[in-house]
């Protein structure tokens, strides 16, 4: 198994729906957005998702067709730092309480600790991880990509600055 | 004076997911796009991925034209043996097959995507997809579009923390950043010819990340 990559996490469950439940969860995920997203409160998240699998798509080439007994909630999150941090954190959270309770074997509440020993028993472990940039926590990337922005628009206004100007701006900015 | 560059994909970030070609809008956020299939493996998969996984893992230079493919920030491979049960009603899943899990988190069109995966990955592809049922050779590229689109599942919520960004303006961002600290640290106190001239030495030394 492979998670990690430097200080990149790959984490993945798989939880099954409660018969009934799929269209009510899957609306009430679609829901969010950008700044309504549970993943905007956990900030060790790089990227993560939520995908309800209704069934296994069968290749016509395979002899025998599979099918799933339940929809099954997939999430998967790619992660800086600690999983057991990130897992107490997302635990705690409201949404993740109405989203997990939806599932079978959920504990109730669905929160805290118990929630948590749910989402580590329905972990599925990666085989082949790749992270473009393992070591940056997403605070970095964050004050990286803003400075960078801040340093395309100082270069961009200072052309044709003398020496003197240029200095005082530099010193105004940074 | 400076005369001062941008690099292809710099520049202030697009406001809209302009390059979300070919994908459903749930596997968009901003300009990361997200790809998410299953694929059900032959039973000689059962073996042969992990040591595929493995070797990757032990020989990074053996992915190194994935490092190349410079739109990834993050991808994963996994090999679904079984399904965690977890008691009644839910029934406990067999597999006749194991199922070949993966996800990317990409910039750019979902087209060019697979393209330059299938281009520039030919044998890494078939080394990954190879065992899986139903897997067309990576090129021409027309019948793989086909499969991956027909193995796809959209996403109900999708995630960025900086959805804005292309993977090339983070890896640039991420080199510009203590650069430019030092650039600050030696040019403190400089007389202002001085600063002038250490600025533009230091803006065409790191021309590329802007």
């Amino acid at each position: 198994m492979s998670n990690s990559s430097g200080q990149a996490y790959a984490f993945m469950a798989m939880t099954p729906v409660m018969d009934g439940h799929e269209r009510e969860l899957r609306e009430y995920l679609e829901a969010f957005d950008q700044q309504t997203s549970p993943f905007a409160e956990l900030s060790q998240t790089h990227f993560g998702r939520w995908v309800i699998i209704c069934d296994w798509v069968n290749s016509r080439t395979q002899p025998k067709h599979d099918h799933l007994g339940c929809p099954y909630l997939i999430f998967t999150s790619n992660l800086h730092g600690s999983i057991d941090d990130y897992l107490d954190a997302l635990c705690e959270l409201e949404q993740a309480q109405a989203i997990w309770s939806h599932c079978i074997g959920c504990p109730t509440p669905a929160a805290g600790k118990a929630l948590k020993a749910y989402l580590l028993h329905n972990q599925l472990d990666t085989g082949f991880f790749v992270a473009a940039y393992p070591n940056a926590s997403v605070a970095q990337v964050r004050s990286s990509l803003a400075l960078r922005e801040r340093l395309i628009a100082f270069a961009t206004s200072s052309q044709g600055m003398g020496p003197q100007q240029l200095k005082d701006a530099f010193d105004g900015e940074f | 004076m400076v005369r001062f560059l941008l690099m292809s994909d710099g520049g202030p970030a697009p406001t809209e997911p302009i390059t979300a070609t070919g994908t459903a809008w749930g596997n968009v956020d901003g300009q990361a796009i997200a790809i998410t299939v299953f694929s059900s493996v032959k039973w000689w998969g059962r073996l042969w991925l992990p040591l595929v996984f493995l070797y990757a893992r032990l020989v990074p230079s053996s992915t190194g034209k994935l490092g190349k493919l410079s739109f990834i920030h993050f991808a994963r491979w996994t090999l679904v043996r079984r399904i965690p049960y977890n008691g009644p009603p839910q029934r406990q899943e067999t597999l006749s097959y194991p199922r070949l899990f993966f996800e990317s988190n990409f910039n750019g069109g979902w087209e060019e995507y697979i393209d330059a995966f299938s281009h520039i990955l030919k044998p890494g592809m078939k080394a990954f997809w190879g065992s899986s049922y139903g897997f067309p050779e990576p090129l021409p590229t027309g019948p793989f579009k086909d499969y991956i689109k027909e193995n796809e599942l959209e996403v109900s919520h999708y995630y960025s923390a900086y959805p804005q960004a292309t993977t090339t303006m983070v890896l640039a961002a991420l080199k510009l950043a203590p650069a430019f600290e030092a650039f600050k640290h030696q040019s403190q106190g400089m007389p202002a010819a001085e600063f002038a001239a250490a600025w533009e030495k230091f803006l065409t030394q790191v021309q590329g990340e802007l």
